[in-house]
């Protein structure tokens, strides 16, 4: 286990935590679906942008995990900025599907999901550079 | 060598990964700005299209009836019986319905053996009747058989019009290129060669879709390709770019109205001579245009002109019977014609008064009427008579009991004195009742549609009583108008009004069931269908006269009817009917659809 100092060490709360929040909120709209729930069943965009929202914010999360768990073997490295621009982009893309699915216009996500092209572009970004900065065997 | 900073190499690599995935979206982007430029529907998308963005209103309107008003035949728009219940025989010809080969036919065999089988390429209606198209070379013509879908059987179109017995069988097969076509579809371009007399039809997409409320929207569709634009059109920015499309709620009122009086609303072209490059080119109206610019809606003094006589010679037809005398409509597809000339709309102010989408929602509500369950109660006449919201005002108001049929604002003021496709309907010619009206004009009224045991002199009487200011110069009729009113118009009003009366009459009771009874032997079938719905919905368990049947054998079905009144009033009814039927004039009516 790494030590509560360890760089890794918040990502991998942040990871848990967040895993258990999208995990929670995927048992929420399949708690909808199950009952029914016109606020979620009657709106079709709403409904996408929830279940992009729960599919983002769970595999991110693993990502950020497994970051975490390469970081603390040494097998990629995580600078605090890499480490930063990670841990905001698996909160904004979810987070832009959610609150564009809940105040949202009525054939289009609400301005929220601005904050997915953000994220989307933080993570490619962060991706590169953790490719780029591999070290070499 | 200086080796590259590995951020600045990261961002350059997201940003080239950026560049390529913008190019991918660029060289699959469509292009709608320009779809059949040069042609009458330039601009028109189809459904399809709209769909991409709006699938909110593509659901809501695709569980219309507008949307499957016309069709490709096929197994899953036809709505016929070709399996079981799938023939007809009438005035001797027997037609029956059969899938062969993948396809749907209609085989003929007439009285003198011959038979004929025409192949179903389309289909027309959906909710009360579906009529087919059959092609032959360029043209589609309409059969001469359609299925019943709320009595789910087959009918020939004679049992649907205003035609009596005897009726030519081929009366009522029509060239679709020439008429339906504008009307069942979205920016219709009939393609009439004048010169050799044939037809290049096209329109821009089957059945009553987006473009025919939104117009053409190619241009609308180019510029919300980019996101951008299309929250600057959501965060209704004062300085957005133009939506480039007609939306009938940010219209004016009366703008909106023609959108759906294009085809509620008949109409001729204006001048008369445009009907040229109509037929040849296309029709000229594009909703958010004025339609007066291109057309005379219809009325009741409207006659037209063409050399379509026996030796070429100039024949009129006169639209007059598809209005009451009194120049109110009472067909369906006229309604943009009663909602003008009724108060609400003359004494509002123009643009900005009563139009169709103040009741009705496209987008919502019950497909059959397009009314929302709130706007089928007195809400919907709240919104501007605010003071009858309150049960004893409306008491006041209707002199009914608050939770009656007659304190129901469309009973009185929107009755059921209009005809289409095998319905009675509500007029949009909004009035006060006024039962002097039967005793003008040969009008059915709203009191008599339920007082149908007053007589039309009685209902003036009561008008007079209880609301004496406003009937004060109401006037009673002869003493022909002492009749119960349900019983003289039965068999003293012409096709229509009988046939709406038999509607009125429905379920039958023990009153007007020998009347019905006796309405069974009309010589005109649409007045002995409603005659027999009638009496079928008071007795579901005995067997249905069939209206379309030959006299002997409707008789031999009544003969099970007959023992349920007593014969006296039977009697009655039976003389009722030859005393009153010596009264009426007959004249037939060429119902535009």
């Amino acid at each position: 286990m790494p030590s509560p100092s360890h760089p890794s060490a918040g990502l991998i709360r942040q990871g848990w935590i967040s895993l258990a929040l999208w995990i929670a909120f995927g048992i929420l709209i399949e708690g909808f679906r199950a009952f029914r729930s016109p606020p979620y069943l009657d709106d079709a965009v709403r409904r996408e942008m929830f279940r992009l929202a729960h599919a983002h914010g769970t595999l991110l999360n693993l990502v950020l995990l497994g970051a975490a768990i390469c970081a603390h073997l040494n097998l990629i490295r995580l600078g605090p900025m890499t480490s930063l621009g990670l841990r905001s982009a698996v909160v904004l893309l979810p987070a832009g599907f959610l609150f564009g699915g809940l105040w949202h216009f009525k054939d289009e996500p609400g301005l929220a999901i601005l904050l997915v092209p953000a994220g989307a572009v933080l993570l490619l970004a962060t991706a590169v550079y953790i490719s780029l900065t591999l070290p070499r065997r | 060598m200086t080796r590259f900073p590995k951020p600045l190499l990261a961002w350059a690599i997201t940003l080239l990964a950026l560049g390529a995935v913008a190019a991918a979206i660029w060289a699959v982007a469509p292009g709608y700005a320009t779809v059949r430029a040069g042609r009458a529907d330039a601009g028109y998308l189809e459904s399809g299209d709209c769909r991409k963005c709006h699938e909110t209103n593509y659901t809501s309107w695709h569980a219309t009836f507008h949307r499957t008003m016309t069709q490709e035949a096929g197994p899953e728009t036809i709505l016929g019986d070709f399996e079981r219940e799938n023939s007809i025989t009438y005035q001797g010809v027997r037609a029956e319905m059969v899938r062969e080969n993948g396809a749907h036919w209609m085989k003929f065999t007439g009285v003198d053996g011959k038979a004929q089988q025409l192949e179903i390429v389309r289909t027309v209606g959906s909710r009360r009747i579906q009529q087919y198209l059959t092609k032959t070379g360029d043209t589609w013509s309409r059969l001469p058989i359609a299925y019943d879908l709320v009595q789910r059987r087959w009918i020939h179109l004679n049992g649907s019009f205003f035609y009596p017995d005897g009726t030519s069988y081929t009366q009522h097969v029509a060239e679709w290129n020439v008429n339906c076509v504008f009307c069942h579809n979205v920016k219709a371009q009939p393609g009439l060669n004048w010169e050799n007399r044939t037809w290049k039809t096209e329109v821009a997409e089957l059945g009553i879709a987006c473009g025919a409320c939104h117009g053409p929207a190619g241009e609308h569709a180019q510029r919300a390709l980019s996101p951008v634009t299309r929250y600057r059109w959501n965060l209704k920015e004062q300085i957005a770019p133009a939506r480039l499309v007609t939306n009938p709620a940010r219209l004016d009122s009366d703008r909106a109205a023609v959108v759906c009086g294009h085809c509620h609303g008949q109409r001729i072209p204006e001048p008369p001579q445009r009907i040229r490059p109509m037929m040849s080119v296309g029709d000229p109206y594009d909703p958010g245009k004025d339609l007066h610019e291109f057309y005379k809606p219809v009325q009741r003094e409207d006659k037209v002109e063409s050399s379509e006589g026996p030796h070429g010679e100039k024949v009129s037809f006169s639209f007059a019977t598809r209005f009451w005398p009194d120049g109110s409509p009472r067909l369906t597809a006229y309604e943009y014609q009663g909602m003008k000339r009724s108060k609400c709309f003359t004494a509002g102010e123009p643009g900005n008064r009563i139009t169709c989408i103040s009741c009705h929602s496209m987008h919502g509500g019950d497909p059959r009427g397009q009314l929302t369950e709130k706007m089928k109660t007195n809400a919907a006449c709240n919104q501007c008579h605010e003071q009858f919201a309150k049960p004893a005002q409306l008491v006041e108001h209707t002199k009914h009991s608050a939770e009656s049929a007659g304190s129901l604002c469309y009973n009185c003021h929107m009755p059921k004195i209009v005809y289409g496709i095998m319905a009675a309907h509500r007029t949009h010619d909004i009035t006060n009742p006024r039962p002097e009206d039967t005793v003008r004009f040969g009008k059915p009224n709203a009191c008599n549609q339920c007082h149908l045991d007053w007589s039309a002199n009685r209902a003036i009487a009561e008008t007079r009583r209880l609301w004496p200011d406003a009937y004060k110069e109401s006037n009673p009729g002869d003493q022909r108008f002492d009749e119960p009113e349900g019983q003289r118009s039965l068999f003293a009003g012409d096709a229509v009004m009988r046939a709406l009366t038999a509607a009125a009459m429905t379920p039958a009771t023990s009153a007007t069931g020998p009347l019905l009874l006796e309405a069974m032997q009309d010589t005109y079938p649409i007045v002995r269908y409603f005659a027999a719905n009638a009496l079928a919905a008071q007795r579901p368990t005995l067997p249905k006269p069939d209206y379309l049947a030959p006299a002997m054998a409707r008789e031999a079905v009544l003969q099970t009817w007959y023992p349920l009144w007593p014969a006296e009033l039977r009697q009655a009814a039976r003389e009722a009917r030859e005393r009153l039927t010596a009264q009426r004039s007959e004249t037939d009516v060429e119902v535009g659809e």
